[in-house]
């Protein structure tokens, strides 16, 4: 069934250009016609001793014929259908449609040589000067229709012109003088001279077909071995972008597990077979385990769980980096235990080492049904996959312990202070017996700079995990209405603590965003808080959450606090930076939390305006995309 | 007449547990320490507390967590209250809420969370409203 598309596909791709030329012809033909009319009028015009009244008729019947076939081209529905089809569509072709053409072609040539005979009988016979025109007739038979039919076409135009002469000669039809001579030309020129021009018409017409053909299928022989080579190009396109997309789907995947299960079902999808697995070493580097499978039974993969590299050669030596790719199961003794693979349905298969530069990770296998399924560039591209997923298995790893790592630290950083700030409550609140007011205004100190040490610990490690996490956390549609409104409650307490009104206008009915609710909560948060801490009590906050423009959500936050110098807008989101009005205002503030505000606005597509006045406050205004 | 009431501290910071026995040695509670979850689960099978602070990390990540687990698995001690001490909140603000979906599961096995750095006030009006919850219970 496809052998049968793929050769219909091919002698259509060579029908391309009879396709091309039908239309072609019919308008050639006007002109051809056009031409013809001319002609009669300048040999009436110079008297001479043609019939013109036969050659006319001939012609009108060309013209008739012609708006025939462009009828049928415009409006029967095979031709209309196809003549613009592109040869790459997915369209099922029927042999019908090739021959359709074919046979349009032979209509439109027959006919044309009809005509061009008659032509050529009015106009003086083998003397006519039309005869050439056979010649251009041979050569488009020869390119649009097959080699058999150009040299048929060629032997019947010299059959035909034989069968004339003779009737000629025998007087059975009557003989039309050339043109520019007034008398009968056969008695005067001798049976010589014709049997010559005869013979030499015949040769140059067989010549012209052979010469037509032989190129013509040389080019075929060309264009048959381009088409292979587009659809091989055509499938290792296809093959190279769906590579891609697997790499992206894995770029996306925040666990190992996803990770894998993602590259086990595309590897699967891509290579076109059934099942596929990824077996990891452990760390003593003796054992092998499933770490994700596609396709394959829960049985098959219980009782190959846990394998034993030492034990198993045909692993140590995917291990030791070699590829191990099996056409037949059955053919050599690779397995200790073949029945279990011909009963999982497996008949062939490539394993390759998951490696990254020297390091193996584990092994990578793909298996198909089907004996002696792998080509030597299945191998090849099953190698680029495998190289590929081991990178990005490894990049994973690499940044959940970068990961790890600043969690750890952050709770290694965090622990000692906090002890040490429970530590000075224990002390100032009087546990310890009574302090005199300098004592406790020196613990107080105390306190009050580990807790702003607190803050700048608890910012830049959100700082630096929100870097570290740039491509971890996949964003998925949030409601930012919810999440700010689950803030809300704090942030009124915060306000009222410090006698500044707030005022939250948060619109219900806002489309989900692509984001987190942690970047989201981050974001809203240095925002509100940064508004509260730069505002004077008595003084206002307000908070407006609403659909701005087409496809963005706007988030705004005002004050009327201190504001913002002029010379400080330029350095607002750079690091530890604080404007010199701020620091004297509070010594709160690591001069991170607007760093922390811009990486989120970039990891959601957004953006931040600020407008303030110093001494009048400031406005935040931030928008982000809906899709 | 009513006993003296009996908590355990379960914290791997020696300085962060004495300071959280002064405030309740303070306050009339009787006190016992243990430095890791182990040491913490013998001195509860020695004798059930009448209340348990226990620490989140400790040499593990999880092992008040899963302290707190196994004592709720347990019917002779699932009826102890816990209150866990931790720098939960901040972790949470800072990983992000979904990274701890696994642990806040349905079978919370704690009665209350008090954040890191132990305000003295707060810990005490705690245990009070928890003790005298387990009172009006029983």
């Amino acid at each position: 069934m496809q052998l049968g598309y793929e050769l219909i596909r091919e002698q259509l791709f060579f029908r391309k250009e009879l396709i091309e030329r039908l239309p072609w012809l019919i308008r050639l033909r006007w002109i051809a016609a056009g031409g013809g009319l001319a002609g009669c009028a300048a040999v009436y015009f110079f008297r001479q001793t043609l019939p013109p009244l036969p050659l006319v008729l001939v012609i009108f019947v060309v013209l008739m014929n012609n708006l025939l076939f462009k009828l049928i081209w415009q409006y029967v529905p095979p031709f209309k259908y196809q003549k613009d089809l592109p040869l790459t569509s997915s369209h099922v072709f029927n042999a019908r449609d090739v021959q359709s053409f074919s046979f349009f072609a032979h209509v439109q040539i027959s006919t044309d040589l009809l005509a061009l005979f008659l032509a050529v009988y009015y106009s003086g016979g083998i003397y006519s000067p039309l005869v050439h025109f056979f010649i251009f007739h041979i050569i488009l038979t020869g390119i649009l229709l097959p080699p058999v039919s150009c040299y048929l076409y060629g032997i019947l135009v010299f059959l035909v012109m034989g069968s004339l002469l003779l009737l000629q000669q025998w007087s059975v039809v009557p003989i039309y003088p050339i043109w520019f001579h007034n008398t009968l030309f056969s008695n005067e020129s001798g049976l010589n001279e014709i049997i010559f021009r005869y013979f030499t018409l015949g040769t140059v017409i067989l010549v012209t077909a052979f010469l037509v053909t032989t190129i013509k299928l040389s080019l075929r022989t060309k264009g048959r071995e381009l088409l292979q080579l587009s659809k091989a190009l055509d499938e290792s396109n296809s093959k190279h972008t769906a590579l891609y997309e697997m790499v992206k789907e894995m770029g996306l995947c925040s666990e190992p597990k996803a990770l894998m299960d993602s590259a086990t079902r595309q590897a699967a999808r891509i290579m076109g077979v059934k099942a596929c697995s990824i077996k990891l070493m452990d760390e003593q580097k003796r054992t092998l385990r499933f770490a994700s499978t596609y396709g394959l039974s829960e049985d098959y993969t219980k009782s190959k769980d846990s394998i034993d590299i030492q034990k198993s050669p045909i692993n140590r030596k995917i291990i030791e980096g070699s590829v191990c790719a099996i056409g037949k199961i059955e053919e050599r003794d690779y397995f200790q235990y073949p029945e279990d693979i011909r009963k999982e349905g497996i008949a062939s298969m490539i394993c390759l080492p998951l490696r990254v530069d020297k390091m193996v990770l584990g092994v990578f296998c793909v298996y198909s049904d089907a004996e002696h399924f792998f080509t030597e560039s299945n191998v090849q591209f099953f190698e680029l996959m495998s190289d590929l997923t081991a990178h990005e298995i490894e990049k994973l790893k690499t940044q959940l312990n970068r990961n790890w790592f600043l969690q750890k630290s952050a709770h290694q950083l965090r622990s000692p202070m906090h002890t040490v700030i429970s530590m000075l409550k224990v002390l100032k609140n009087g546990y310890l017996g009574p302090m005199n007011v300098r004592q406790e205004e020196t613990v107080e100190r105390c306190k009050k700079r580990m807790e702003m040490l607190d803050s700048l610990i608890s910012d830049l490690l959100r700082l630096s995990i929100s870097r570290a996490n740039l491509s971890l956390d996949a964003l998925r549609p949030v409601h930012a209405q919810r999440v700010l409104k689950s803030l809300s409650g704090l942030f009124e307490t915060q306000a009222r603590e410090k006698a500044v009104e707030i005022a939250f206008l948060i619109d219900d009915e806002l489309p989900a965003i692509p984001a987190t609710e942690r970047l989201l909560d981050d974001l809203f948060s240095n925002l509100i808080s940064n508004a509260i801490k730069y505002t004077q009590p008595g003084d206002r906050v307000t908070v407006s959450l609403a659909r701005s423009e087409e496809d963005k959500i706007r988030i705004e936050v005002t004050d009327t606090g201190i504001g913002i110098p002029d010379e400080a807008f330029s350095h607002l989101f750079t690091e530890f930076f604080r404007a010199e009005n701020a620091k004297l205002y509070t010594e709160a503030g690591s001069g991170l939390g607007l760093v922390i505000v811009k990486e989120i606005l970039d990891q959601l597509k957004g953006t931040v305006t600020v407008k303030s006045r110093i001494g009048e406050g400031s406005t935040f205004t931030c928008h982000f995309p809906i899709r | 007449m009513e006993g003296v009431k009996d908590i355990l501290i379960i914290d791997d910071d020696k300085d962060l547990v004495q300071s959280i026995r002064i405030i309740l040695e303070r306050c009339n509670y009787g006190v016992r320490v243990a430095y890791n979850g182990k040491q913490g689960y013998d001195k509860i099978e020695a004798k059930p507390p009448d209340l348990v602070i226990l620490d989140v990390m400790m040499a593990t990540d999880t092992e008040g967590f899963d302290l707190a687990y196994k004592l709720k698995q347990l019917p002779e001690y699932r009826n102890i209250p816990i209150i866990m001490a931790t720098s939960f909140p901040q972790a949470m603000a800072e990983q992000g809420p979904e990274k701890f979906q696994h642990i806040l599961g349905e079978s919370w096995p704690v009665s209350h969370f008090i954040e890191k750095p132990i305000d003295p006030e707060e810990l005490l009006s705690v245990i009070e409203k928890i003790l005298t919850e387990r009172k009006k219970e029983q």
